[in-house]
């Protein structure tokens, strides 16, 4: 095929698949008060202004909670279930596995409806502890199948001389296994916070008075609204997500990993 | 060294107690609502389900909609991985990466970008007026158009990464090898590259057409209560009318949908290991 019609089909697809960011970029830059393309007119008052509404302050601070602690509690339940799959006899090996992915499978709105009924409204237990133990749950299978996909690549035979060497086995973790596979946890990581951050449904019915995380509240603030904050602050957090896979790929090889 | 099973039970029952008690226990518990009648097992849950008209309607838009993104980002997807695999290395890296960049971004960042693009005031409807085509704008979202354009570009990368992946897995000469010896190029497409890729075909096939069955964003911003799919209405059934018996079906629905087509991909993937 000649170049210029691979380009031209390259460049179309590119547009529909990314144009659209560049125009909530420009939409955002509007100095007028309701959502308008071409803007009227150019300035950064929005941009500033989604700085200062308290809701979202509020659900931004919620998202990144959930986003940093509840990777966090995934990688703490998943590297050990990673690690014990990949090295111990499990009995049940291939159950524990469907088990700790299920979530995966399940539609979020789901599970998020599934909490709120035999979780939150039986036992009392507050919306955002239901938010961090769902958030949680959902990141499970990402930090599973990224840390087992790094331990594949690890020899037995470090460990094993580490151990016959006369370390514990806590030691041989800590000092052998985990520095080799720091990689593929950082990379669960990175994937687990942007998943978490940008999740809609299970967080759906998981909302109480100020308890809220941020694209649910952005999608609560646009049915009220018509004004161009919400597209300014999309276009933040997508140069946000996109920032943080750009320097992931670029220290890590991010691209390795998932 | 690694025989003993304490050990290995004590590492993983922790994250399998815990995606059971959050995760299987509960959504079991919604699932079983459905089946419960007057005295014991019943059915009559999904049977007055379906027997409403805009159920159904929810019910098969729901799957043409799913099916027709799945369709169209097939078509697109094959001309954009082809030309993404006859790029040098460098431009190719680059091109791959453009692509699943989308991927990475908030879908409601996403779906608010066509909100923009699509509304009255939006860029179509400016430019229509502009260059003097309509004096009314159109009414363009909260049409099934609008979301089927949403749910192609939430999901179309995904397609394209897993054809991208299928055609570099082809033998470098099979394309040139089908030409010399005087096929054209649709008989290349149909008789070199749909066979060898058709596994790609089905995984970028699955996920996309899943992906669009489950999705809520874009029904819920760019359909409305007009166009209703079936996460949406799930929402609708709970909030406005308390149905959680609707929402437990609907839930059913989704699952065995999105189940039945992770066994097919599983299948795929296994068949495919043991012929190499």
């Amino acid at each position: 095929m000649n170049r210029v019609a691979t380009w031209a089909i390259l460049g179309l697809t590119l547009t529909f698949l990314i144009g659209p960011f560049l125009i909530i970029v420009i939409a955002g830059l509007s100095a007028g008060d309701s959502l308008a393309f071409p803007p009227q007119g150019i300035s950064l008052k929005w941009y500033i202004k989604v700085f200062t509404v308290e809701s979202f302050q509020a659900s931004f601070a919620m998202s990144m909670f959930l986003a940093i602690f509840g990777t966090l509690a995934a990688l703490l339940l998943g590297i050990p279930a990673a690690y014990g799959m990949a090295r111990y006899r499990v009995p049940g090996a291939e159950f524990v596995r469907l088990i700790v992915s299920s979530p995966i499978i399940v539609p979020g709105i789901i599970v998020g409806l599934a909490l709120l009924r035999y979780l939150v409204i039986p036992t009392g237990v507050s919306i955002a502890l239901a938010l961090f133990l769902a958030h949680t749950a959902l990141i499970l299978p990402y930090a599973v199948r990224v840390v087992s996909g790094s331990l594949d690549n690890l020899r037995v035979d470090m460990e094993e001389a580490a151990l016959l060497l006369g370390c514990s086995r806590m030691g041989a973790f800590w000092r052998v296994v985990l520095p080799n596979i720091r990689g593929g946890v950082l990379a669960a990581f990175i994937l687990g916070f942007v998943t978490s951050f940008n999740q809609v449904p299970v967080s759906l019915f998981l909302s109480g008075p100020g308890v809220r995380t941020l694209p649910i509240d952005m999608i609560a603030y646009m049915e009220i609204n018509y004004d161009p904050s919400v597209a300014a602050l999309s276009a933040l957090l997508a140069v946000m997500s996109v920032g943080i896979v750009f320097a992931a790929e670029k220290f890590l090889g991010f691209s390795r990993y998932v | 060294m690694f025989e003993n099973r304490t050990i290995g039970l004590a590492l993983t029952v922790p994250a399998a107690l815990f995606a059971a008690a959050l995760f299987i226990l509960p959504v079991g518990i919604l699932l079983s609502e459905a089946f419960k009648g007057d005295n014991g097992f019943s059915l009559m849950a999904y049977v007055d389900f379906f027997s409403s008209p805009r159920n159904q309607t929810v019910f098969f838009r729901t799957l043409k909609l799913a099916g027709l993104v799945a369709v169209v980002s097939a078509v697109v997807g094959y001309a954009a991985a082809f030309c993404i695999v006859s790029l040098p290395a460098k431009s190719r890296g680059r091109m791959f990466g453009l692509v699943t960049l989308p991927l990475m971004i908030s879908p409601v960042a996403r779906t608010y970008a066509w909100l923009v693009i699509l509304g009255r005031t939006g860029f179509v409807n400016s430019m229509l007026v502009n260059m003097g085509i309509t004096d009314t704008p159109f009414r363009i979202l909260f049409t099934e158009t609008a979301v089927f354009i949403g749910l192609l570009q939430l999901f179309m990368p995904l397609m394209i990464i897993s054809l991208v992946s299928a055609m570099e897995n082809m033998p470098r000469d099979a394309i040139p090898a089908a030409r010399i010896l005087g096929a054209n190029w649709f008989q290349v497409f149909t008789k070199v590259i749909l066979p060898l890729t058709r596994e790609g075909l089905v995984v970028g096939g699955t996920l996309v057409f899943t992906g669009s069955m489950t999705a809520y964003i874009t029904p819920a911003i760019l359909g409305g209560s007009k166009v209703l799919m079936l996460e949406t209405l799930l929402y609708q059934r709970v909030t406005v009318a308390n149905d959680f018996v609707a929402a437990s079906v609907i839930a059913m629905i989704l699952i065995v949908m999105a189940f039945s087509a992770n066994v097919l991909l599983k299948q795929i993937a296994t068949a495919r290991r043991t012929r190499v």
